[in-house]
């Protein structure tokens, strides 16, 4: 009975100090609740610049950083293997470039517009912090802008009932969204190569709508003059890729690639990268 | 008040002899290594594949969001990703990582898992047979013959299975923390943990969020962790005394407690049911912000509702108990 006795009084005096303690941790949340506190920050608000030195230039360094960002096409909707252009970029650089090749962040969302990534761009400060670790920036933007209209105001009709009313109309105004995202990128980094994919027709097996490969090309002429005046920023152009293949290269929603046209797509960035 | 020292010593013993304490143990010397591992193979993917957190919680917060997008995903799931996005930026503006792996952290997130069904699990062991099994194996009568009051009885069984709810809480946050420490480390008690997000629908309210030091977190939710088991108790408690069956009463908690889970998973069109013990059971996630399995509870009112279900509990028992006859 000896043994039992001295059990019971360790149970006892371990349960009364855990519950005690219990009871106060449970103090801490009403008192946290009922007084409301005021945030007094002992943590310091982050500094973009700390613990991400600016990456040195692709060509003089060791290592590939890679950073993508952008709309769907960055994403990779449309693949079957999820992979997108971008995956296939860092393969094929892995193999080219005999580097260690890394890839930070695809910070790609589906349905981005220019304005909203101009404005991310300004204000998120990981986005920040991720675009001036990199040293290879890949970038698509601008066929939600110009496209998004064009499928909401043809919502359920069939394709060939598309039109494209009122795609030359945005143009100007899409275009200034660009080169905010392209101004802005510029200062948050510099020194990255950052290249930017092209616009391509997805309607162009369409004959009505052949024509929206006319407002396409005025978006990449002039896309490309934005772009031309920096000298570390380069455009990546794939409407030819698809006007006659829109078949084999677009996805079953006839708006994105498939594994296939993402593959085409990368093919021409690693050849532009040689 | 002086024979009920004696009477608990009793009722604390027979818990003891009956194993089920190390049972508790054992199991969670079998499980928590298992989510150590897990948790160790998650942490070293993402260091494998991030540079360091701040990308890792970047592409967190772009995955969440191209979700958001999907015209496929729930809205329920829309407005808890919606939450953790705003969140996560939050911790990415002040710069501090929220779930640096380490055995504090480890033990953090392990509590917020277990709180809502597997701690209640581990309780129901205890003292879903802690009157009926005296019925079982008919004891009953020898201890009520006894010349004490059958409250004093009762009152010491409560005691006893209060004591065995503190361990229970304590031996599952030490053992978590040794067994995840040998993995990840022993560190993390002063790592900053943001609390006091206000949410309402999927909008967070940060005006209110302050960071405290992860002991103080991890305290705090230990507190609330050992309430919602206390309320399991006495729930689990008052059906011992109303259903005859060990078996029985086990399973009838055991269907409660897993009911109210699968329900806070879906029912947000049904509010009614925040009014349920088995919904408000999980009391940390208000600590850090998640949003609430259905509109309108808060942490007030997830106490009240659950204090409202102890107190009944504990009434029903005591009057049942006192006037029953036992004897047959």
């Amino acid at each position: 009975m000896v043994k039992f006795r001295k059990l019971w009084l360790a149970l006892a005096a371990a349960s009364l100090c855990t519950t005690a303690f219990l009871i106060i941790g449970f103090g801490f949340v009403l008192k946290d609740m009922l007084i409301p506190v005021f945030p007094k920050f002992d943590v310091k608000p982050v500094n973009p610049e700390r613990g991400a030195p600016a990456a040195p230039v692709m060509e003089e360094t060791g290592e590939i950083r890679i950073a993508a960002l952008g709309d769907s096409l960055t994403k990779g909707t449309g693949d079957s293997t999820g992979e997108g252009y971008v995956k296939k970029v860092v393969e094929g650089l892995m193999l080219e470039k005999g580097k260690p090749v890394r890839m930070l962040n695809n910070l790609a969302i589906n349905g981005l517009q220019a304005d909203e990534l101009a404005d991310r761009l300004a204000d998120d400060r990981g986005f920040q912090y991720v675009l001036k670790q990199a040293n290879l920036i890949l970038l698509t933007i601008g066929g939600n802008d110009l496209f998004n209209s064009v499928r909401a105001s043809n919502a359920g009709r069939k394709l060939s009932a598309y039109s494209l009313k009122g795609l030359s109309n945005r143009l100007p105004e899409a275009m200034e969204r660009f080169e905010r995202v392209i101004a802005e990128l510029h200062s948050i980094n510099a020194n990255a190569t950052i290249i930017y994919i092209g616009l391509y027709n997805p309607f162009y097996d369409i004959e009505e709508l052949r024509s929206g490969s006319l407002e396409v090309q005025q978006w990449n002429k002039e896309a490309y003059t934005v772009i031309q005046s920096y000298p570390n920023m380069m455009m990546i152009p794939v409407f030819d890729l698809f006007e006659w293949n829109i078949g084999n290269y677009l996805s079953s929603d006839h708006f994105h690639p498939n594994g296939q046209g993402y593959e085409r797509i990368a093919d021409r960035i690693l050849e532009s990268l040689k | 008040m002086p024979k009920i020292i004696p009477l608990i010593e009793n009722e604390t013993l027979k818990i003891w002899k009956k194993r089920r304490f190390f049972v508790i143990v054992l199991i969670l010397l079998a499980l928590i290594p298992i989510f150590t591992y897990a948790e160790l193979k998650v942490a070293k993917n993402n260091a494998a594949k991030f540079k360091d957190w701040r990308n890792q919680v970047m592409q967190q917060i772009t995955d969440f969001q191209n979700t958001l997008s999907s015209d496929r995903v729930p809205e329920e799931w829309k407005r808890s990703r919606r939450v953790a996005v705003q969140q996560l930026q939050y911790y990415l503006d002040h710069d501090v990582n929220p779930s640096a792996p380490n055995g504090v952290t480890f033990t953090r997130s392990f509590l917020d898992n277990a709180v809502s069904l597997f701690i209640p699990l581990l309780v129901l062991a205890l003292g879903s047979d802690i009157v009926s099994g005296e019925r079982t194996t008919g004891t009953i009568k020898m201890l009520l013959t006894r010349p004490v009051k059958r409250s004093k009885v009762l009152f010491s069984k409560l005691c006893a299975l209060t004591m065995y709810v503190s361990l229970t809480v304590a031996v599952t946050v030490l053992l978590c923390y040794a067994i995840a420490g040998l993995f990840f480390g022993y560190s993390g008690w002063g790592m900053p943990v943001f609390t006091g997000f206000q949410v309402t629908g999927s909008v967070v309210d940060s005006s209110r969020a302050h960071a405290i030091p992860q002991w103080l977190y991890l305290m705090m939710q230990a507190g609330l962790t050992w309430y919602s088991a206390m309320i399991v108790a006495l729930l689990a408690f008052m059906v011992s005394v109303l259903i005859r069956s060990t078996a029985a009463s086990m399973m009838t908690m055991m269907a409660a407690v897993i009911a109210g889970t699968i329900l806070s998973g879906m029912s947000s069109s049904w509010t009614s049911a925040k009014y349920l013990f088995a919904v408000n059971l999980k009391l940390t996630g208000y600590l850090d912000g998640s949003p609430p399995p259905i509109d309108g509870m808060s942490l007030p009112f997830s106490l009240t509702i659950l204090a409202i279900w102890g107190i009944c509990a504990l009434v029903v028992s005591f009057g049942v108990f006192t006037k029953q006859d036992i004897l047959n």
